[in-house]
């Protein structure tokens, strides 16, 4: 931790403080202010946007959390964020229950639902993990959600959400605006919660497991319990994202949620960076704003080549694919490698090291 | 410029949510189409007629002068992409009225439509669509998928089970004859006349099998065929789109499963010929229209169209869908006419006025369209053909409210 | 009971099919340890450029050969860009490059050839069903299977008796041993994408003179996975045994488990055996008893 000349702690407290001088709590608050005021000045366009960028930060900061904590490899977690969708979107509709208390209730399903299939955890790694996890997926979503839970209600129900049934207390969550509040509000909770979990016992215990499991079993660290606990918390926080998601939908279906969107986090994890919650936060905006400017960029082109703007879903998914690759290839370590990399050439500067 | 524009859009978000206040010489229509997904088989064709039945409304003089600024975007049947593509509509493009695709995002959109006070005329017939209990804001321009399932088994039964001779022995037998339904279980479209279908079955008598499976970009149906088969069914229910009836019905004639087959009207077009070749011969199913080229009046226009805005599209690849397209647009160009002569064209304003239609008809092979502030539904009579040579021809018009005139009211209405 | 035989014979000739693209897969896990997600789409690309030849006027067997060509020449240039660099890196890595070139591939297919279903035509196999005692099978299905027994002949053949199929096993057993002894690693895992190509290529050719091709050929390549699951990661004669089993399993879980459930088990029943099988006896049938135990 770089501490510029002239800071110095006196006490435990400060020393252990997250943010320890002045300068990144300025930044925080500078953040927050930023966030808070970004619809008074943009457009209902970039307020759509933003939302679909916060809606990936949650989704990935379960798979972080997974993949690049605990070392576990995920590929499914999209189930995990439908059956939080699912859950709030029935104890709304059907249950009758605030919104809170219904995502509450979705967030403890899908961290249960997602410790259930972390159990083979215990017994297995690496690849065989991803066949479980990529099974989770597809019993979850394609086979439970689309066959029995969608089907819950009949056929008239369909989940619909018209704006105005999502209401907290009394504010109808309707329209990007509202959306976006709740769904910023949520996610700065949700980054500021895993930051500070990471840095307790628990988060040590999880890298410790990522880094080598054999080594933090001899040292007492009990690596099942973990390894469930980073299931469940992973659980949670899609949960959260699915909960946070069905506001801004007119109505929940399984197709959201299906081993596309998967790989999709993945890829956003791996383009951030690995290990990073800067990453998560790197990854989904870049994804996202990059498959923007495509949209833009590709109009002016349609007059010349027409086929792009009417096959331009697969112009979208050539381009994903193609960014994983290329990150892969040439930043394996992500864009907040980079960051770091930045930030270390003005803290050091003028020395290169 | 770019910015001006945004910071006018930001104010315009702040006026009331009533869709289209429109502007001076132009009338916006979206249109959400599947030109890439597992429907895109019929929805290629259908985007075509679109862009070519609005260019002709244009040239003819518009709604009362106005033209019509045509939005159209493809959403690959994906439900993500039709949420995306509504919100586009209705704070974007800010279009008074939609012409909608899929059933599932129909349906499903229905209350938001309702609450948008947004008009939503479907190339989805679905039957919850045409209740204005629960669904005010929905049209649709042709029979709903019950009334269409009812009409062709109803046709099937009385001509070919009652009169074939084929049937003779089994009918002198007292035997009840057997139906077996091929559809895709988790798509909406596919289910939706299902039930009905089975009622219907009940009420004239048939054993009803098992259904079976069939996604709607199956390629082999080989298991569910052979599962079919144990039942030895008379009759074979195909409700998916051309793709995969072809592919059943081909399965189906390689297996030798008997039956006779009756089909949707989105699995039943020139293309399912040109698909199932000769397994195609005597398959029964639903038009709502003509087919393209029939000599109706206006398909000199549609002929005339087609060669100009798509020349690249030869016309033996053009389908009935294009032909479908008309009428939607011309229905949802009259309906325009009429609010703006009355001076309300917005989302109400045209709801409205398409509930002043009474025994209205674009032409081109669609039996009147009359619809009421408390009835959806275009009309009773459903046409039946049958494929004869690599021809569709006329097996007969069904009126369904004039047989069941208790239930049409009653039981019928609105599932 | 003519139900049941009927549906495991369709399901072995199917899954001859699936174990041609199961063999490419362990094919180039042997060879280089890369975990190939894309596998489904080199099946699709495969499909649609036989198509394509055939379309364009080559008779069906030229049409094959064509493709076999440029399925190695597309293997090879796959493993030069994307491949040589990944060698190395952690599992994660590799499996998402994977990952990525399947999504990329899949989307340039959708792009270029459409989603419309496309039949060859004119038709390679006659459609007119076939006899045998009681039951009834389409002749493409028996054509599929003879094709897919033979090509894997073939590929036997080459791993056991051809200088470059040793030196492949050479380098999948033991690398450092095979570099010594003056193999070239390099050709080696270029070659096993090259062969992956052709196999995926020929199978996804003969499923779409079954009924047709479109794009949900693709996600032929996550079946796959199941099918090397049950056979072991890194044997070929499990591949082949595995891909089998799994087209008997789709058929029968479909006719009978459907039932129950209404149907929608066809896609999802391999992966529930393949869960089954990760608990109980992970290393697959003939897979080697490697695994890392946690």
């Amino acid at each position: 931790m770089y501490l510029p000349a002239g800071v110095y702690h006196e006490t435990y407290a400060a020393s252990h403080a997250w943010w320890q001088t002045n300068f990144v709590r300025a930044k925080m608050a500078l953040l927050v202010v930023f966030v808070a005021t970004l619809p008074l000045y943009t457009s209902l366009y970039v307020i759509s946007v933003a939302n679909i960028t916060l809606y990936t930060i949650l989704s990935a900061l379960g798979v972080q959390l997974l993949i690049g904590y605990c070392g576990q490899i995920t590929l499914g977690h999209a189930a995990f964020i439908a059956v939080g969708a699912y859950a709030t979107a029935m104890g709304v509709l059907f249950w009758g229950l605030p919104y809170p208390v219904a995502m509450a209730v979705g967030c403890l399903l899908a961290g249960l639902w997602s410790a259930l299939f972390g159990l083979p955890s215990a017994r297995i790694k690496g690849f065989y993990m991803i066949m479980t996890t990529m099974a989770a997926q597809f019993i979850t979503v394609d086979f439970i959600i689309t066959k029995y839970v969608s089907r819950v209600g009949g056929r008239e129900h369909y989940f619909s959400l018209p704006p105005g049934t999502i209401t907290i207390g009394g504010w109808p969550v309707d329209g990007e605006v509202k959306v976006y509040y709740l769904a910023s509000a949520l996610t700065l909770l949700c980054l500021a919660g895993m930051a500070n979990l990471l840095r307790t016992r628990v988060g040590r215990a999880w890298i410790a497991i990522r880094d080598n499991d054999i080594a933090a079993e001899t040292m007492g660290v009990n690596v099942v319990y973990y390894k469930l606990l980073a299931f469940f918390a992973a659980g949670v926080l899609g949960g959260v994202a699915g909960a946070v998601w069905i506001p801004s939908l007119f109505f929940v279906s399984p197709e959201h949620f299906q081993l596309s969107w998967s790989l999709w986090l993945v890829g956003v994890v791996l383009i951030g960076g690995l290990g990073s919650l800067h990453g998560v936060v790197f990854g989904a905006i870049f994804v996202t704003v990059i498959l923007e400017l495509l949209k833009f960029a590709v109009i002016p082109l349609s007059g010349v080549y027409p086929a792009l703007t009417e096959r331009f879903l697969y112009v979208k998914e050539a381009a994903f694919g193609l960014a994983i690759v290329l990150f892969l290839l040439y930043e394996p370590r992500g864009l907040a490698y980079r960051w770091q990399q930045v930030k270390n050439y003005f803290n050091l500067w003028p020395f290169a090291y | 410029m770019k910015r001006l524009a945004l910071a006018l859009l930001a104010l315009a978000v702040l006026l009331p949510p009533l869709p289209g206040a429109v502007g001076a010489q132009e009338v916006k229509l979206g249109s959400l189409n599947d030109l890439t997904g597992p429907t895109s088989d019929v929805g290629k064709d259908v985007a075509l007629g679109i862009r070519e039945a609005v260019q002709y409304v244009n040239d003819t003089g518009g709604i009362n002068g106005k033209k019509i600024r045509l939005f159209l975007y493809d959403y690959g049947y994906r439900v993500p992409e039709a949420i995306t593509t509504y919100k586009r509509f209705r704070d974007f493009d800010r279009v008074p009225a939609v012409l909608g695709w899929g059933t599932g995002d129909t349906e499903a959109l229905s209350p938001t439509v309702a609450k948008d006070r947004m008009p939503y005329l479907s190339h989805s017939f679905s039957a919850k669509l045409t209740d204005p209990k629960t669904a005010p804001y929905n049209f649709v321009y042709g029979t709903d998928y019950s009334s269409n399932a009812r009409a062709a088994m109803t046709a099937w039964f009385e001509e070919v089970w009652q009169k074939d001779p084929r049937f003779k022995a089994a009918r002198e037998k007292g035997e009840k004859p057997r139906v077996v339904m091929f559809y895709a279980f988790p798509i909406p479209y596919a289910t939706a006349p299902i039930k009905a279908l089975k009622d219907h079955a009940a009420l004239l008598g048939f054993e009803v099998g098992p259904d079976q499976d069939v996604s709607l970009v199956a390629l082999d149906t080989k298991s569910q065929v052979l599962a079919a088969k144990a039942f030895k069914p008379h009759l074979a229910w195909h409700g998916n789109t051309t793709m995969s009836v072809a592919a059943t019905i081909k399965d189906a004639h390689a297996l030798e499963l008997g039956a006779d087959h009756i089909v949707n009207n989105w699995g039943y077009d020139e293309n399912l010929v040109r698909l199932a070749g000769p397994a195609a011969e005597g398959v029964m199913g639903i038009a709502v229209t003509a087919f393209y080229g029939e000599k109706v009046p206006l398909m000199d226009k549609v002929l005339e169209y087609g060669k100009k805005i798509n020349p690249g599209v030869p016309p033996e690849a053009r389908m009935i869908r294009t032909v479908q397209s008309w009428v939607q647009v011309l229905m949802m160009a009259e309906a325009m006419k009429r609010a703006d002569k009355a001076g309300k064209l917005n989302g109400p304003g045209i709801k409205e006025a398409f509930e002043t239609f009474k025994g209205w008809t674009p032409g081109l092979g669609r039996p009147p369209i009359t619809l009421t502030a408390t009835d959806h539904r275009p009309g009773s009579v459903i046409p039946v053909y049958r494929i004869k040579g690599g021809k569709f021809e006329l097996v007969k018009n069904v009126d369904l409210k004039e047989r069941w005139p208790k239930q049409w009211d009653g039981e019928f209405f609105g599932y | 009971m003519a139900l049941f035989v009927e549906l495991v014979l369709s399901g072995i000739m199917v899954g001859s099919i699936y174990a041609l693209v199961a063999l490419g897969w362990t094919l180039i896990y042997k060879c280089s340890g890369v975990l190939n997600l894309a596998m489904g789409e080199l099946t699709l690309i495969g499909a649609y450029i036989s198509l394509t030849y055939y379309h364009w006027g080559f008779p069906f067997p030229v049409a094959l050969i064509a493709m076999l060509v440029t399925g190695f020449i597309l293997g090879l240039v796959t493993e030069r860009l994307v491949l040589r660099r990944m060698i190395g890196e952690p599992i994660l890595a590799v499996i998402m490059i994977t990952a990525g070139l399947s999504f990329f591939f899949r989307a340039l297919v959708g792009f270029v050839w459409g989603t419309d279903t496309v039949v060859f035509t004119p038709p390679v196999f006659p459609r007119e069903p076939v006899r045998f005692f009681e039951m009834v099978f389409a002749e493409i299905y028996l054509w599929s299977f003879v094709a897919a027994i033979a090509m894997l002949v073939i590929l036997v053949w080459f791993f056991q008796r051809s200088r470059w199929g040793l030196s492949m096993q050479a380098t999948a057993d033991d690398e450092m041993a095979a570099l010594s002894l003056g193999v070239s690693a390099k050709w080696v895992y270029a070659l096993a994408w090259a062969i992956a190509f052709m196999a995926a290529g020929v199978g996804g050719t003969l499923l779409g003179n079954i009924n047709g091709l479109n794009i949900s050929v693709g996600y032929l390549g996550l079946l796959v996975l199941p099918a090397v699951v049950l056979g072991g990661l890194n044997s070929i004669p499990g591949a082949i045994v595995g891909g089998i089993i799994i087209g008997i399993l789709q058929n029968l879980s479909d006719a009978y488990v459907g039932k129950l459930t209404g149907g929608g088990v066809k896609e999802i029943a391999p992966f529930v055996f393949m869960v089954i099988i990760l608990l109980f006896r992970p290393y697959g049938l003939w897979g080697w008893v490697k695994i890392e135990r946690v």
